[in-house]
Parts: C-alpha cells; sequence; structure tokens
C-alpha cells in the first residue's frame, strides 16, 4: 500500500512539473471560435512568437464564455468581438487597455430562391423586418456569442421580438454548424464573412449572400488586458507586450496579409 | 456517398503522411488518457477492495452514489471542475485551470467510477475462500488482499478498459477544462469537435479512425491476454 | 509442540459457534477432528490455525503464551486447506507455487518443489492446465498439494476428501500419512468419514455444540468411547 501511495504522488508530482515547465514565457488568450475557424490563430501567431517572443495560447469560446473567462481571472488577455460589452466590463474594472484591433463584416446569407426577396437590400433592419413579415426560416446561433449580439441588435433595432416565433429557430451552436443547419432547412441566417468564405469554399452550401455593406454590420474586433488589480497573478506585462504588437504598424500590416484560399482578405486592421 | 469516399480517402492520406502536428495530437492523447487511467485504477481498485471487505457507515449509499456516477455526463464534470480549478475557485492558486493536468483530473474524475464499480462487481464474484486460503498459505494482509484482486482480474481488466473507452472517447470534459490549445492541450476528440467546426472533415475522420485504431488495437490485445489464460 | 486450545469462545453475528472451548492438537501425528454438522469443527481449524482470532481465550503453540495473531514468520510455519474450492484462478502451477512466491523462493526452486509434488499427486500432466478444467478430485489433490509445497509444520485441512471417490481420497491420504512419518508435521485434519479417521489418524478429537466433548488415541477412542454423546454418534443414532 505504501508502494502504490508513492507511486501515485510521484506520477501527480511530475504532471504538475511537466504543466509548469510548459508554463513559462506562455500567455493565455481567451477568444472567439469564429476568429479561431477563421484560420487567423495559426497565421498570426507564430509571428508574434517570433517577434515578442511570447508563446500565447488560446482558448476558443463563445464570446459570453470569453468575457467570462477573462473576468475570472482565467485569462491573461481577451480578444472577442463584442464591442459594447467590452466597453461595459472596462467601466467596470474587469479588463484594462482596450484597443480595437480589426473588424470584418457580418452578411445575410440565404437560400438561392430567396423566397423572401431580401436579396440587395441595403439597410439589414430593414431585411430583418422582411423576413419577419415573410415568416421564412431564420436559424439564429442562440449561444451568446458576438455574432449573436449583433443579430439581437439589429432585431431591436427593427422592434421585432422573434423569440419563441415558429419560423425562428435558435440552435446554440458554433457558426460553422449553424450555417449548416440553415443549408439543411433552406433558412436563412446572419454569419461573419469569415467563417461563410472558409466553409463556403470547402463544404458548397447551396446558399448566396443577401446583404451586405451596411456599417449596421460591421464586426468590430477589440484585444484588451485582464486587469492586474483584480487578479494579481495574472501576467499583465506579457499581455500588454501582445497587445502592444496587435496594434503596431507591423502587427496591423500582418493582420492586413491574412488571406483564405482565393486571395480575399478576411480582416481590416483598423488600430487606432 | 462519392463525397464520402474521397473524405476517406483523403483522411488516409493524412494519415500515412504522418503530419508531425496529428502525431503530436494522438500522443497527448495517449498521455493524459493513460495518466489518468492508471490513477484512476489504482484508486478504483483499491476503493472497490475496501468496499467490498470493509465495513464502515453509509456503505449502500456509497454503493449507490457510485454506480450512479458511473453515468456522469462529461460536459458536467467539465463544468464542476472549471469552477473548483478557476481562478476563482477553490483550487484556483494551484493553477492547473488549461493544463494537460487538468485534463487529467477530469479524466479520473470520469473513469473512476466505471473502474470502481465494475471491479468491485468482479471482487465480490471472488470465491469468498480466497482471501482465507491465501491467509492459510502464509500470506501477509495485503498479499492476501492483492491474491483476491488477482483472483478478479479479468473482470478488473475489463473494467479498466471500459475506463479507458470512455475517458479516450469523450469530449466534453477536456474541452472545458483543457480549452483546446493548439499543441498544449488539444487532444484527439477535442480536434475532431474542431475540425468538425471548421468544416476540414478529412482531418476530422482521420483522427476518428485513429481513434477507432487505437481501441480496436487494446481490445484485440485484451481479447488474446484473455485467451491466454483461458487455455 | 503440541498446539492448545484454552477456552476459546467465537461467534458470528450472536451466533456461538465455540462456547469455551478446549482442546489439544498433539504434535507429530495426525489429529482427526470429527462430530456432527455445526459442531464448531470448521471454526476450530481457523482458530487453532491462526486464521482468525478467538473473542475470548488463547490458542497456544507449545509456549506458555497465546501466540500473537499478526506475527508472519511464525504463521509461515503452518499451512491450511479449506474446505470447498479455494483455489485461485489460474493454472495448477501457479497455485502450487503461490506460497512460494510469497515466501519470495528462488525460481528454480520453486520449479523443483512443484514439480516434484505435481508427481506425488500425480498431477504432472495438469501443470499448465487451467484449474477451471479440474475434476473435483484433480482440484481437491491440488489444494492439499499447494499446502503441501510451503513444507508447513503444522498442516490443517478441514474435508480435504470430502465427496471424493475411493481413488483420490486413496491418493491424498497416502501423502498425508508419507509426510506425517517423514517429516513429523503436526497435522489437524476435519472429517465426516469416521473410518477415514480411524485409518490414518492417531488421535480422534470429537466436537458437539461448539465444545470438545471426548480427546483420546484413536484406538481407545473407538474401543472405549467415554461419553454418552459420542456413543451415539458412533453408533450413528445421532441425527446430522
Amino acid at each position: 500500500m505504501r508502494f502504490r501511495g508513492l507511486f501515485l504522488f510521484v506520477m501527480l508530482l511530475s504532471l504538475c512539473t511537466v504543466s509548469t515547465l510548459f508554463a513559462k514565457t506562455r500567455i493565455r488568450c481567451a477568444s472567439t471560435t469564429s476568429t479561431q475557424n477563421s484560420g487567423l490563430f495559426e497565421y498570426l501567431l507564430p509571428i508574434v512568437e517570433k517577434d515578442t517572443g511570447i508563446k500565447v495560447d488560446v482558448v476558443a469560446v463563445g464570446t459570453g464564455a470569453a468575457l467570462e473567462i477573462g473576468k475570472r481571472g482565467d485569462a491573461d488577455v481577451v480578444f472577442v468581438h463584442a464591442k459594447d460589452d467590452e466597453l461595459k466590463m472596462v467601466r467596470e474594472g474587469y479588463f484594462v487597455d482596450r484597443h480595437d484591433v480589426m473588424y470584418n463584416d457580418f452578411v445575410i446569407v440565404g437560400p438561392p430562391g430567396d423566397p423572401a426577396d431580401i436579396k440587395g437590400m441595403k439597410k439589414a433592419v430593414n431585411a430583418f423586418r422582411k423576413l419577419s413579415t415573410e415568416k421564412v426560416i431564420f436559424v439564429s446561433r442562440g449561444d451568446n456569442s458576438g455574432t449573436y449580439k449583433k443579430e439581437l441588435k439589429i432585431w431591436k433595432i427593427a422592434h421585432i421580438d422573434p423569440k419563441g416565433r415558429k419560423w425562428y429557430l435558435e440552435v446554440g451552436q458554433g457558426m460553422g454548424k449553424t450555417l449548416r443547419i440553415a443549408n439543411e432547412k433552406k433558412a436563412y441566417t446572419l454569419t461573419d464573412r469569415g467563417t461563410w468564405l472558409a466553409l463556403q469554399d470547402k463544404e458548397h452550401l447551396d446558399m448566396v449572400i443577401m446583404v451586405q455593406g451596411d456599417k449596421m454590420l460591421f464586426n468590430q474586433y477589440g484585444v484588451m488586458a485582464v486587469n492586474p488589480l483584480k487578479h494579481k497573478y495574472v501576467k499583465y506585462k506579457e499581455a500588454l507586450r501582445f497587445i502592444n504588437f496587435l496594434i503596431s504598424p507591423k502587427g496591423q500590416k500582418t493582420i492586413a496579409g491574412f488571406t483564405e484560399s482565393h486571395g480575399e482578405q478576411l480582416f481590416h486592421p483598423d488600430a487606432k | 456517398m462519392y463525397g464520402i469516399l474521397i473524405s476517406f480517402e483523403k483522411a488516409f492520406e493524412l494519415i500515412l503522411s504522418l503530419n508531425r502536428e496529428l502525431a503530436g495530437i494522438v500522443v497527448l492523447s495517449l498521455l493524459v488518457s493513460g495518466a489518468a487511467i492508471v490513477i484512476a485504477s489504482l484508486l478504483g481498485i483499491v476503493f472497490s477492495y475496501v468496499l467490498a471487505f470493509r465495513r464502515f457507515p453509509f456503505k449502500g449509499f456509497l454503493t449507490n452514489l457510485l454506480n450512479t456516477s458511473m453515468g456522469l455526463p462529461p460536459v458536467v464534470v467539465g463544468l464542476f471542475l472549471y469552477l473548483l480549478l478557476s481562478r476563482n475557485g477553490p483550487l484556483g492558486f494551484m493553477g492547473l485551470l488549461y493544463t494537460p493536468s487538468a485534463m487529467v483530473i477530469a479524466q479520473i474524475i470520469l473513469a473512476f467510477p466505471i473502474i470502481a464499480a465494475m471491479s468491485h462487481a468482479a471482487i465480490v464474484m471472488v470465491k469468498p475462500n480466497i482471501r482465507l486460503a491465501a491467509l492459510g498459505l502464509g500470506a501477509t494482509d495485503i498479499q492476501a488482499s492483492v491474491a483476491v484482486i488477482r483472483d478478479a482480474r479479468y473482470g478488473i481488466i475489463s473494467s479498466v478498459m471500459a475506463g479507458l473507452g470512455r475517458v479516450m472517447a469523450e469530449v466534453g470534459a477536456v474541452l472545458i477544462v483543457g480549452g483546446n490549445i493548439a499543441g498544449y492541450t488539444r487532444v484527439m476528440t477535442t480536434t475532431i469537435a474542431l475540425e468538425y467546426d471548421k468544416g476540414n472533415f478529412e482531418l476530422a475522420i482521420a483522427l476518428g479512425i485513429i481513434l477507432l485504431l487505437i481501441s480496436l488495437f487494446l481490445n484485440a490485445a485484451l481479447f488474446l491476454f484473455q485467451r491466454k489464460v483461458y487455455r | 509442540m503440541n498446539i492448545v486450545l484454552k477456552d476459546v469462545s467465537k461467534s458470528y453475528n450472536g451466533a456461538a459457534a465455540l462456547k469455551n472451548c478446549s482442546a489439544m492438537i498433539s504434535k507429530g501425528i495426525i489429529n482427526a477432528v470429527i462430530g456432527p454438522n455445526g459442531s464448531g469443527k470448521s471454526t476450530m481449524v481457523r482458530i487453532a490455525s491462526l486464521l482468525e482470532p478467538a473473542d475470548s481465550g488463547e490458542v497456544r503453540y507449545g509456549g506458555s503464551h497465546a501466540e500473537p495473531q499478526n506475527d508472519i514468520s511464525f504463521r509461515r510455519k503452518i499451512a491450511v486447506v479449506l474446505p470447498g474450492d479455494s483455489l485461485f484462478n489460474d493454472t495448477v502451477f501457479n497455485n502450487l507455487a503461490y506460497g512460494l512466491k510469497i515466501r519470495k523462493m528462488k525460481k528454480a526452486l520453486i520449479r523443483e518443489r512443484v514439480t516434484e509434488l505435481l508427481e506425488k499427486f500425480q498431477l504432472s500432466d495438469k501443470s499448465y492446465s487451467s484449474i477451471r478444467t479440474l475434476s473435483s478430485g484433480e482440484a481437491q489433490r491440488v489444494a492439499v498439494a499447494r499446502a503441501l509445497a510451503v513444507k508447513p509444520q503444522y498442516l490443517f485441512l478441514d474435508e480435504p476428501t470430502a465427496s471424493l471417490d475411493p481413488v483420490n481420497t486413496g491418493i491424498i491420504e497416502n501423502v498425508l500419512h508419507g509426510v506425517n512419518t517423514e517429516r513429523g508435521i503436526t497435522i489437524l485434519m476435519v472429517t465426516h468419514n469416521m473410518f477415514q479417521a480411524g485409518r490414518i489418524a492417531g488421535r480422534i478429537i470429537f466436537m458437539y455444540g461448539g465444545r470438545v466433548i471426548e480427546e483420546s488415541g484413536s484406538s481407545e477412542f473407538f474401543a472405549n468411547p467415554g461419553h454418552e454423546i459420542t456413543r451415539n454418534f458412533l453408533n450413528g443414532k445421532m441425527v446430522w
């Protein structure tokens, strides 16, 4: 028995050492699945590591979860796209050093037949109104993500409460899955352009872009550090180095250089 | 149908090309699940033995609890562990969240009830004389306990395999407490989920095939082992 | 050394199995314990062989003090064959080797001794068979051989030949008789078979109701039973 206890202890100890060894110049970044799925991090992070010497571990979850993880101090830096919420939490003292980094845009997509006849409309709000009066199926993320928050904002401005309507499906899934569901159901949905392009390229969804280019549909990405006064152990200095790289001319140029496979730029840097 | 075949073809190409990233993911999966299973087995077997032979209060309740927790939903375990290990949580000072250690702990919690409950079933099936027989041949208390466990070894090995199957196939808990960090806490199942999200079905299928091959291999090894001894 | 039980009592879940039982097991000979079912024979074996502690009373191996329960080096002079199936779920060879392995004996020596015993018990061709494939006679032979493998000074057997045919019974009796005369080990054997007791035992211990009613030399016991209950038992008048 004594031998087993010892063995167990050694096992646990070695596990702990392994994890601390790994933990040296790493910082943890809570971000969103859509950012990760676009492939941006795979492209960007090796460059960050080379330039700043910091290895960034990305935990990709929904925007809501990413903000929560940051608030709890389980990450050092947060990189999401929900500007209103971000600013609110900065005011509440959870985060510091928030900066705009880049934007991409949302598009409304739907079946090529366009049963609601919204194709080419200029205003997203008007398109949403039309969708609700035509009662065509609309698939919503329904998951507290940045995309979902944007969608709710548009509904709100349009003075429509879609919750519980027969044509309104809240699926509680990531963007990729939501697009697939919309495709299967010949429905409309709101998506970020990055995921749309990536998925369209690989799976040839039977859908087309209906509405795009409305300022309302801009998707602002921001980065901010967890407030070291709230959580003493966060790696604030390293987080700041990461943030400063992202908003530096070199970082901005790097982001602009990220393209999907057909050469289309996915994110537009706009740090001030 | 054609599309599926193409996906599989590409998946096999990926496996054969032995991509370094892919290999790292497979190795990490095996390390995490292996460590979890070794620890869960030791704890589970000792616990099942105590449950079978010692008297203590709330034993019936504990047995019930054990059987119930065999079906613990991995996401619930993951969430619970997240709250424990989070910097704000009671164990936050250890800094284990989003590390392989956290994944090992999650998998221990998932595997332990299965191993303990199934081992317990195997140990109570051992002839009641075995313990006394060992003592009567000059065994110490511990040696006699080992003799009983040895006698239940086929059932216990099955329990360990069942536990391993559960943790290798599990995605919900390791996703939450591991964070699916590339090159650090990304294992086979979380990669499959991610690559499906990204629409990279080929990589997802390739990993699925590897996962199946591993469990096939383990089960074949078990089968051969049992046949060898039963002969 | 003679083994002495003094005022031993033992109960299980409130039911008394032994009540102030005193007995003497003579050194160097085969002692047979007989008596009806439920008379406490098996309990007496477990307590005398130090497998279980008594609730009260003491067990002495020769000396003037009670043997401590957990003195492992002393316990290793004792071997016990339990009633019924008590074999490890393993091969015949590994069953015989068990007692030697836990004594950390060298592999070559283990092999030598096990091979010798298998021969003695006519089990040589079964060495690598699983115990699941054995007949009940073979299984019982394995159980006795396994106990003898550790070369005990004291050997306890609880019904080692129960429900065996004469051939298997004969093999076991012969070996027991042999090791007893060759090595002078002390044997205590529970049996239901009075003829067997008369055949191989030098001393008979008759138990009834959780205590020893009568104990004496074998010929004396059968020729001249001193107690009413013993006489009834021997005459088959007792229902058991």
